[in-house]
């Protein structure tokens, strides 16, 4: 349990070339591991959001910080292929665009389903909106 | 692409910058303040999008993302979103049970996720030059790239190569994605109509018409456009 | 000629259907449904004579010979050969046979020779029994008895068809009758030319059928209905033994042809009394046979109920023809008889027991029909006294001139009737002899025929029979036959002139009495319900011979509304029609016994047998067995010559002129104890002669004394002889006897039967279904409370169980959802990264 908890802070250390494990190096000069961890706690926040607030609005604004985190995943990896020679390097980038676009589209319609969700039942609070209730 | 010097504060003001407006995006009582801490992420992020390289992306994010969509999120924030939370009546948070599962899942998730990238670091750390090297290696790429109008700092080809990309290898998602903007456009408009609207239109079943006049005598007024 | 004798039968048949299938249907007139039978049957008579005449006495006879028409191809073969095989019997015909051939070896050979023959081995060793195929055919025989009953049916029967037309003349069935009568007639004819027993069995049937169809002519009426019923049923009774006898006959001869059978039984060994063989038990069913069909005691019940037909069928059927088949097949089978001692004495018992039984009846009944009945009865029990007592011949003869005068006055009777606007009861009657003159005077000739007067017909036939009953030596107690005989011809003459007395004679009764009482054959179906006097005035559903509406039978109309009161008519003598054929058979009747001239008047005719072929006996002879030649032919002669051994014998034992005969001893002869007073055989004839005459007068000066002397001598010799004359007025209760011994019993019987098969049976089977029922109620109930109980509760517990659990997943919240997904997710992280996890 303990080596399980302990292997997953490994980013946390980087090997110098003296061969010592440093953590301050690996904070002096943060890589691509760091910006993963970065974006998957963003991801977890943004989960957190989603699965614990009442109100549609914020559920809706953690929906994006999600995306946001998965954006950050494929743009800090398109750079590390980059530098890896990678030909399709870019495809992490482009793929953000596209991300971003149906994160545009998806918040208007939501929001759009919100309004009308809210004229219909005259609430915002999620956990009042339960017709498939039995 | 280690970073280094500069580049690594600045990576750490904004990552952290980004942890904590997202952690108060989730936990502000405020719908508004919400939205606020939501942008300070996303702006926080498009920071880390330029230490990455992505400029482009970064543009587009502040651009779209926070200029178009949190925009729209506060619209309908103000539409919809006004009095009792302000009092601090209201809860915000779910009932402790499912906070409680919630929590619990997203541990796991994170650990899982962490574990996943920890597997990958000494694997990672054997590609990447070794963080004395770091920095000379890059500045030596930087010093590749072409020189900016001043000649003071660079200017990198992302947007071009971007742009390159996108229209050669990526035209027909690019396409799709103009369509989907405009599934997206006809739809929320449909979507927001509201009951007078869709009357006016004779988009109503007679008896939704029968059951809304009854709620709302005025809906009986509106003239149908088309009908004599 | 005789070639043609197979178109006899057909044409009444052809004319029986003409008439019954158009007849109604295209309207026939009366003359011309009458036109079609008569001519068919006057052709009949017509070929039949011819074939008659030119078999006995045309260039190319076959008389003695029996004729066949298969000889001339007019056959068909009906059964043919190989459709049954019969091996019974086949050992004893082979035995006979080789006796036979034996005793022709013996015969050729030297006395000496004869001596030394050894027994002789009925079979050799190893052989088997032949089989033999039984084949029969329809083919017509003519021979001496098939003649005559031929002459007889169609003769007579043209006779009465031409009195029926004046008879039935108005009645609605006049084709319905005409049809029956043809049919009838072709049924006799079958029967009596038949060339085998199958086809007398046929006819028989036929005969019985026509019987049950003509009695009950007026179907609506209940008597008429009930005595049908009695005469079919009484005579299948009787067919049942002679059923019997034919398959005996067939068994034990291997054929049913006559030629073949009579050929084969001569040569059987005589059982005599005490033996009873296979031949006996033939005739015990041939015999019964012939009670049925020709009413003898115990079966002579449905004779006088017979009467409810119309009077042309009594006179026909039950006078002249059905009745007489019994007479025609014991003489057909007379070789059979007579070689059963045993039965030969039962038939003259029987024969004498209903001729004195049914004249002791006769002498009390009121109704003219009825009398005439029960006199047939008697005389039919003369006739089986002749037979029984080895004289057949004289047994057919008294047949024939019975026929002519007891249909004489059977159609007398009816004309009777319906001068008498159908009146029966002949104390209504009287003095008509000025009123119907043609009738009185036919009459009369048959009373005296009937009587035994000579030389009227009568006279020959039945002082022959008894003289025969008193020389028999056939069997014991032929003096007891012949005082039965007698004192039966006593009665008779007795009855017969109180008939005449009672209807001709005397006091013009039907002037005080009213009509009423007895209903006649035809009306007043009313008066069997007990509704009222008979009378006319209803038209009823079955046919009816019209009358005026309102018109009585009976002359006297006392509710008549003309004439204020009593309207009488007068009898009237009927149309010619009528008339005519009474005279014809009044003739016959006169002059029919000439036929049968006998051995007591050789002194003055030259012979035993006058006439040649003429004479009956002559003519019949070769169809009668004579036990002491073992032949046919030549051996029934006059009383003495049996005695006399002037005939060959083929067989050793010499003959005695006193001596045993074939029969063994026979006990008290009558004649040969007179014999031997007088010591003339002539004498002894004519004492019995004179005294058959002298009882005959006696009857008729008693009948004289009490109808037409002194009319208050009948009550007080009644009212002396109270029992007797109760036993004699009621038919000595024979009919209650049956009805309480046999028809009650066999009800009870079927009620009995009915209540098993109603309790015990149905009991069983609704006992069963209730069994079903109650099951099926117990599984039902195990099925709907235990099993239903089960499932029900096992689905409820699934139900209350899971539901709750079930329905807690949908709890309509969003974010529960999103959990779900959330739990997804970790679980593919977990698996994506478990390889690690997992021990090598």
């Amino acid at each position: 349990m303990l080596h399980t908890l302990s292997s997953i802070f490994l980013f946390l250390f980087q090997e110098t070339t003296s061969g010592r494990v440093s953590f301050i190096d690996a904070a002096k000069h943060p890589d691509l591991s760091k910006f993963l961890v970065i974006g998957a706690l963003l991801f977890i926040i943004g989960v957190a959001g989603v699965l614990t607030r009442r109100n549609i609005i914020v559920i809706f604004m953690s929906i994006e910080l999600i995306l946001n985190a998965a954006n950050l995943n494929f743009i800090a990896f398109s750079r590390f292929l980059q530098e890896s020679g990678n030909p399709n390097a870019l495809a992490g980038q482009v793929f953000t665009v596209f991300v971003i676009v149906v994160a545009a589209a998806e918040a208007a319609i939501g929001l759009g389903i919100v309004i009308a969700l809210y004229r219909n039942k005259e609430t915002i609070w999620i956990d009042e909106i339960d017709l498939l209730k039995w | 692409m280690t970073l280094s010097g500069s580049e690594a504060v600045i990576f750490w003001i904004f990552a952290l910058a980004a942890i904590f407006a997202g952690l108060f995006t989730v936990m502000a009582r405020n719908a508004v303040h919400s939205a606020l801490f939501l942008i300070s992420s996303l702006l926080s992020v498009a920071a880390l999008f330029v230490l990455l390289g992505a400029e482009f992306i970064a543009g587009v994010q502040i651009l779209v993302y926070v200029g178009g969509v949190m925009v729209l999120f506060l619209f309908v924030i103000m539409l919809v979103n006004v009095s009792a939370e302000e009092d601090g009546r209201e809860e915000i948070f779910n009932k402790p049970r499912q906070v409680g599962a919630s929590l619990i899942f997203c541990l796991l998730l994170v650990g899982g996720l962490l574990y996943g990238v920890s597997r990958g670091a000494p694997v990672l750390q054997s590609r990447i030059p070794k963080p004395e090297n770091a920095e000379i290696q890059q500045t030596e790429a930087n010093d590749q790239l072409a020189k900016s109008g001043t000649g003071t700092s660079r200017i990198t080809a992302d947007t071009q190569q971007i742009g390159g990309t996108l229209y050669r290898y990526a035209s027909l998602p690019f396409e799709i994605a103009s369509v989907l903007l405009l599934v997206a456009i006809i739809g929320s408009v449909m979507l927001a109509r509201t009951l007078r609207q869709e009357r006016s239109v004779d988009d109503l079943a007679p008896e939704v018409v029968e059951e809304e006049i009854g709620r709302d005598p005025e809906l009986a007024s509106v003239e149908v456009i088309g009908s004599e | 000629m005789y070639k043609y004798i197979w178109l006899v039968p057909l044409l009444p048949l052809a004319g029986a259907a003409v008439n019954g299938f158009f007849g109604r249907r295209f309207r026939f007139s009366e003359q011309l449904i009458g036109g079609i039978a008569i001519g068919s049957v006057a052709l009949a008579f017509l070929i039949s004579a011819a074939a008659v005449i030119s078999y006995g006495f045309g260039s190319h006879d076959g008389w003695p010979n029996p004729y066949l028409t298969s000889k001339d191809g007019f056959s068909f073969n009906w059964i043919p050969g190989g459709a049954v095989a019969i091996n019974q019997g086949a050992e004893a015909r082979q035995s006979i046979e080789a006796v036979k051939k034996a005793n022709e070896k013996l015969a050729l050979m030297s006395p000496e020779e004869r001596e030394k023959a050894t027994a002789v081995s009925v079979l050799t060793a190893g052989e088997t029994p032949q089989t033999v195929l039984l084949n029969i055919e329809w083919s017509y025989q003519l021979d001496p008895l098939s003649s005559i009953f031929m002459l007889i049916v169609t003769g007579v029967g043209l006779c009465i068809f031409i009195f029926a037309t004046g008879y039935m003349h108005g009645d609605a069935g006049f084709y319905r009758f005409f049809a029956y009568m043809g049919l009838f007639m072709f049924a006799m004819l079958v029967l009596v030319m038949g060339s085998n027993f199958l086809m007398m069995f046929v006819g028989w049937e036929g005969v019985g059928l026509c019987s049950y169809l003509l009695i009950g002519y007026y179907f609506d009426r209940q008597e008429a209905a009930n005595a049908s019923r009695k005469a079919f049923i009484t005579n299948r009774v009787g067919d049942f033994g002679f059923a019997l006898a034919i398959f005996g006959i067939i068994a034990t001869f291997g054929s049913a042809q006559y030629t073949d059978v009579v050929n084969q039984a001569k040569e059987y060994p005589i059982e005599l009394l005490g033996n009873w063989g296979i031949l006996s038990w033939i005739a015990l069913g041939l015999f019964i046979g012939a009670c049925g069909k020709s009413a003898q005691l115990p079966l002579h019940v449905w004779l006088p109920d017979a009467m409810a037909g119309p009077t042309p069928v009594s006179a026909l059927i039950h006078a002249a023809t059905m009745v007489t088949a019994g007479l025609y097949m014991v003489t057909r089978t007379n070789v059979i008889f007579q070689h059963s001692q045993t039965m030969m004495l039962v038939v003259a018992l029987v024969g004498a027991a209903t001729a004195i039984f049914a004249a002791t009846i006769g002498i009390t009944q009121n109704d003219i029909k009825k009398v005439l009945a029960y006199s047939t009865v008697s005389q039919l029990g003369f006739m089986f006294m002749a037979c029984g007592v080895g004289a057949f011949v004289i047994g057919i003869f008294h047949v024939m001139t019975h026929a002519f005068f007891k249909a004489l006055m059977f159609l007398g009777a009816g004309s009777v009737i319906h001068g008498m606007h159908h009146e029966q009861d002949m104390r209504r009657m009287g003095g008509l002899k000025k009123y119907m003159p043609y009738t009185y005077w036919t009459f009369f000739a048959g009373w005296l025929a009937i009587c035994g007067i000579i030389p009227f017909s009568g006279f020959w036939s039945k002082d022959e029979i008894l003289w025969k009953a008193a020389d028999s030596s056939h069997i014991p107690f032929g003096w007891l036959v012949w005082l039965v005989g007698t004192i039966a011809a006593t009665c008779t003459a007795f009855y017969m002139t109180r008939l005449m007395a009672m209807t001709f004679w005397g006091k013009e009764r039907f002037l005080e009495h009213q009509a009423g009482g007895e209903a006649d054959e035809a009306h007043a179906s009313e008066f069997d319900k007990g509704l009222g006097q008979h009378d006319a005035l209803k038209p009823s559903a079955g046919d009816r011979p019209r009358h005026q509406v309102g018109e009585h039978v009976g002359l006297v109309d006392e509710h008549s509304s003309h004439h204020g009161g009593r309207v009488v008519h007068r009898p009237h003598e009927s149309p010619k029609a009528m008339w005519l054929p009474l005279v014809v058979l009044a003739i016959l009747a006169t002059i029919g016994g000439f036929v049968g001239v006998g051995p007591a008047f050789r002194f003055i005719t030259g012979s035993e047998h006058p006439g040649g072929k003429l004479n009956i006996v002559t003519w019949l002879s070769p169809v009668v067995w004579n036990p002491v030649t073992r032949e046919f032919g030549e051996g029934e002669s006059g009383g003495h010559e049996a005695t006399a051994p002037a005939t060959e014998s083929h067989t050793a034992a010499p003959e005695h002129p006193t001596a045993t005969g074939p029969y063994g001893d026979v006990g008290f002869v009558l004649t040969r104890a007179v014999e031997g007073a007088t010591h003339s055989p002539l004498l002894t004839e004519w004492l019995f002669i004179i005294l058959s005459l002298v009882v005959a007068g006696i009857g008729m000066g008693l009948g004289w004394l009490f109808y037409v002397k002194d009319t208050r001598l009948p009550d007080i010799w009644a009212a002396r002889l109270r029992p007797l004359y109760n036993a004699s007025y009621h038919k000595y209760w024979v009919d209650e006897f049956y009805g309480w011994a046999i028809t009650r019993r066999t009800m009870d019987l079927a009620r009995a039967v009915y209540a098993f098969d109603s309790r015990i049976v149905d009991g069983i089977v609704n006992g069963l279904a209730k069994l079903s029922q109650l099951s099926s109620r117990i599984v039902g109930g195990f099925d709907m409370y235990f099993i239903d109980g089960l499932v029900n509760t096992i689905a409820a517990f699934i139900a209350r169980l899971m539901s709750p659990l079930l329905r807690a997943a949908q709890t309509g919240f969003t974010q529960n959802y999103a959990l779900v997904m959330v739990l997804g997710l970790m679980i593919a992280v977990a698996i994506f990264f478990a390889a690690d996890f997992v021990k090598p």
